[in-house]
């Protein structure tokens, strides 16, 4: 099969030179500390480093395939994660890799990101040229030229790499995805989380050194880490998962497929999705499997992130919800657990904008999300009997992969 | 030629830095003035951008040669006042108007309704009178037959000033009377759908035959208008209609007070990129814990679910805080000539650093650094419109023969849109609905 993919990639980069609207040329990383444009830093010595906190990674936007929870293969366009792969292998290896949800970008407070997008082409799809971009959902005090809009900007063409620039500077919990076209590229599934981690992680709170988040080398008995800056632990938890919402209309990627118009007034979500698959793949641990090389070239899976947890009864279990579908609201229920929202749009809930007022955290069991909003779900399992519970939509005509019913937007929290 | 050009334009810009430390002008939002009111409601025909025109139900000033238009007029009234509103009805059937929010509303006139007194059809008339009693931003909307009269485009806005409002004075010019409401400039995003089915069957004689829970809009308006057409001037003679635009412009460091209107039946989460904006008002209520306390509730955030019949106000400041280098462009180099200098608190004035330039806002930590990265060639990219050809805030740089060109000062847009993104089509054509955009102008840029 290794010749099919290098067959295709002759075939495309034969298009690409053959396009008027696009020039081929090799994907270009940019990466301080990185010698080998690998987008490793290798040199973290270097002197461009000095006292920066610097973090580098490397997508592809392209094609591929997913399967949903019915068995269904879908054409989808997304992002994989080609980070440690030679610059030059990436135009070839990135064909057919798409990852749904795309890989999720996990950064700190403090820390510059430095993220190389290279747009491999659609190879299902030869008679297009779309350009992508990243646009990260929520960034503060945004620029247009790193905001990937593509009206207000530029968006990067098939062949060719861009580098974004973020210095993360709010914690919390955002989002990821493509604006080019946005309704049909976040329809063909250009979506993933994206979260920044507090400095509160690295300095703990009230001058204890004991409250340093384990994550950053903190104490056993300190929490994992902490959602916000909260001064008083307020926010800390002790395992996390984060769980985007979606939702496909497989009308929608079959009619773009099969080079069809998109049907977008028509569209309505018939798989319901959590982190890219619908119940009860979403209780399948981490990678679903793999799907022939033909469909996906991804050396894992297409499907690579879980949307499952188990905790230890007493642990506090953070959420990181985030809406990217393109259709509708939906609310998110954990029947029998204690859902309190602690943070909403990558802010701490505290009155006047976390600077000054009292907590507003919100003690609930449903929490409803419209397309990019997020919220930061806090579940503390004190005397909370061990079992499995469901976190599933409450929009309960959603449970379904699309004809299959019992399935679609639901996973299972397990405490032990 | 090209490269001439921009160079040129470069130094207007940097002229126009140089001569206008002061920030000239503040966006208002349009309406007519109260206390008293006389509206009527009739039937008239929108153009959409797919093509189609769209026979609608729409209220209008009553006043002769006055269109109707999508969304009714705009009413603007003083907290305090007694609001007088006479109704004249010119539809086929019964309507009124309900004011979500407003106590003791007394009516004279018409007939009894379901809600509130309705004005007989073909030209009876109903008054509406109330006592504005707390500021903020309302919605007022059909009371009969609603589940369709709403669809059909009987919607509108009701602003009420705080007492002791004057848009001249910056200490007074305030949303709700408190400091945490004051803003330099405001905008109004009512946002709403329609069904065209719906409309073609009343449009055909029809209207017994609409299904209300079969309604599927396939068309997004913000302030009653489809993008883009959204981005067009106010009044567009083209847009007879739809007299309001929703292109919102600010500089640096300045407040823009969104008022936003649920006037639909659906619920949109609307994203306005940038940055966050703090929501300081929910239903015309300032989010505090008591009198006095202003909005100290308030919360920031970066998406707002807009629910039908809701209204919310939260309040955008742009500054390019921390981005990590320097908006302006490189300060060594000619062209991109610039200081920051920072003595004041920019929102107090008092005489205590805030870290940003006491007359562009610029981040002066960042003054100075590079753009980190380097960007992709002419061939590599595909161009967007709005492009002012430049990452810097008020330049341009060369493009390719035909791109930008809608940049007029070298600002930044940013796109502020619903994230149900189904939303941004027209009957099926990408791109359109419930979308518009923010320009940060340059620091000096006139606005309106
Ligand atoms: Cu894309």
């Amino acid at each position: 099969m290794a010749t099919n993919r290098l067959l295709l990639a002759a075939l495309a980069t034969a298009a690409l030179l053959g396009a008027p609207a696009a020039s081929w040329s090799a994907a270009f990383v940019q990466c301080p500390g990185d010698t080998d444009g690998d987008a490793v830093i290798d040199d973290p010595g270097a002197p461009e480093l000095a006292g920066r906190d610097v973090q580098c990674q490397h997508l592809t936007g392209g094609d591929g395939f997913i399967r949903m929870g019915d068995g269904r293969e879908l054409y989808v366009f997304g992002f994989s994660d080609v980070t440690g792969l030679p610059q030059e292998q990436v135009l070839a290896a990135g064909i057919f890799r798409t990852n749904f949800p795309a890989p999720t970008i996990r950064t700190r407070e403090g820390q510059e990101l430095y993220l190389t997008l290279t747009n491999v082409g659609t190879h299902q799809r030869p008679d297009l040229f779309d350009p992508h971009t990243v646009h990260y959902h929520g960034f503060p005090n945004a620029s247009a030229i790193f905001d990937g809009l593509p009206e207000s900007a530029i968006a990067i063409n098939q062949g060719a790499s861009f580098t974004y620039y973020y210095q993360n500077i709010e914690p919390g919990t955002y989002m990821y995805h493509c604006h080019v076209e946005a309704t049909e590229h976040m329809q063909m599934g250009m979506l993933g989380n994206l979260y920044v981690e507090p400095l509160q992680n690295r300095t703990g709170y009230g001058g204890d050194p004991d409250t340093v988040a384990e994550l950053e080398g903190g104490p056993p008995s300190a929490p994992l880490g902490y959602v916000y800056n909260d001064g008083d632990g307020s926010t800390g938890y002790d395992v996390e998962l984060a769980v985007q919402l979606a939702g496909f209309d497989h009308d929608f990627h079959d009619a773009s497929e099969n080079v069809q118009p998109l049907p977008f007034a028509a569209m309505v979500d018939t798989y319901p999705m959590l982190n890219g698959r619908g119940y009860p793949d979403t209780v399948t641990p981490g990678p679903l499997p793999k799907l022939p090389e033909s469909r996906s070239s991804d050396p894992i899976s297409p499907q690579r992130l879980g949307a499952t947890v188990s905790v230890t009864q007493g642990q506090r279990l953070l959420l990181r919800l985030s809406n990217l579908g393109v259709v509708r609201h939906y609310t998110l229920t954990a029947l029998g657990l204690p859902m309190r929202v602690v943070g909403h749009g990558a802010r701490l809930l505290r009155g006047a904008g976390q600077s000054a007022g009292a907590n507003v955290f919100v003690d609930t069991s449903a929490v409803t999300l419209g397309g990019g909003e997020s919220a930061d779900v806090l579940i503390d399992t004190s005397g909370v009997a061990p079992g499995t519970y469901f976190l599933y939509t409450t929009n309960l005509n959603y449970l379904s992969n699309d004809q299959q019913d019992f399935g679609g937007m639901m996973t299972e929290i397990v405490v032990q | 030629m090209e490269r001439m050009l921009a160079r040129a334009r470069r130094q207007l810009v940097v002229l126009a830095l140089a001569l206008l430390p002061a920030a000239p002008g503040h966006a208002v939002i349009p309406g007519i003035q109260g206390p008293s009111f006389s509206l009527r409601a009739g039937a008239t025909y929108i153009p959409t951008p797919d093509g189609d025109s769209l026979r609608i139900w729409a209220f209008g000033a009553a006043a002769a040669g006055t269109p109707l238009q999508y969304p009714g007029p705009t009413l603007i009234v003083e907290q305090g006042a007694t609001v007088t509103i006479t109704l004249t009805n010119n539809l086929p059937e019964p309507t009124s108007i309900v004011f979500p929010g407003q106590g003791a509303v007394t009516t004279s006139g018409g007939a009894p309704g379901l809600l509130t007194a309705e004005a007989a059809p073909s030209g009876g008339t109903v008054t509406y009178s109330f006592v504005a009693r707390q500021p903020g931003t309302y919605l007022y909307q059909s009371g009969s037959h609603p589940e369709l009269q709403i669809e059909m485009g009987l919607v509108g806005a009701l602003i009420v000033r705080p007492t002791g409002f004057d848009a001249n004075v910056p200490a007074q010019r305030t949303a709700y009377g408190h400091p945490d409401t004051a803003y330099d400039h405001e905008y109004l995003f009512l946002l709403s759908e329609m069904d065209p089915r719906i409309h073609d069957l009343v449009d055909f004689g029809h209207a017994n035959l609409v299904d209300n829970p079969s309604a599927f809009p396939v068309l997004w308006f913000i302030n009653g208008r489809n993008g883009i057409d959204t981005l067009s001037p106010a009044g567009a003679p083209w847009l007879p209609a739809q007299p309001y635009d929703a292109l919102a412009r600010t500089r640096p460091g300045e407040k823009v007070l969104l008022r936003f209107v649920g006037a639909g039946r659906d619920p949109h989460p609307f994203h306005p990129h940038g940055n966050h904006s703090r929501l300081v008002a929910r239903d015309a209520r300032l989010l505090g814990t008591g009198p006095g306390t202003g909005a100290d509730l308030a919360v920031d955030d970066f998406t707002f679910t807009i629910l039908p019949g809701a209204t919310y106000d939260a309040i955008f400041t742009w500054t390019g805080r921390k981005l990590g280098w320097d908006i302006y462009g490189d300060p060594s180099d000619p062209a991109f000539a610039h200081d920051c200098t920072d003595a004041v608190d920019n929102q107090t004035g008092a005489a205590t650093p805030d870290d940003l330039d006491d007359a562009t806002a610029e981040y002066c930590p960042d003054h100075g650094k590079p753009l980190r990265v380097t960007l992709p060639g002419f061939q590599d990219v595909a161009f967007g419109g709005w492009w002012s050809g430049s990452a810097f805030l008020g330049h341009f740089g060369n493009l390719p023969p035909g791109e930008g060109g809608l940049n007029l000062n070298g600002g930044l847009f940013f796109m502020w849109h619903s994230h149900n993104e189904k939303e941004l089509t027209n009957n099926d054509i990408f791109p359109g609905g419930m979308l518009t955009f923010v320009i940060i102008e340059p620091p000096g840029t006139a606005i309106p």
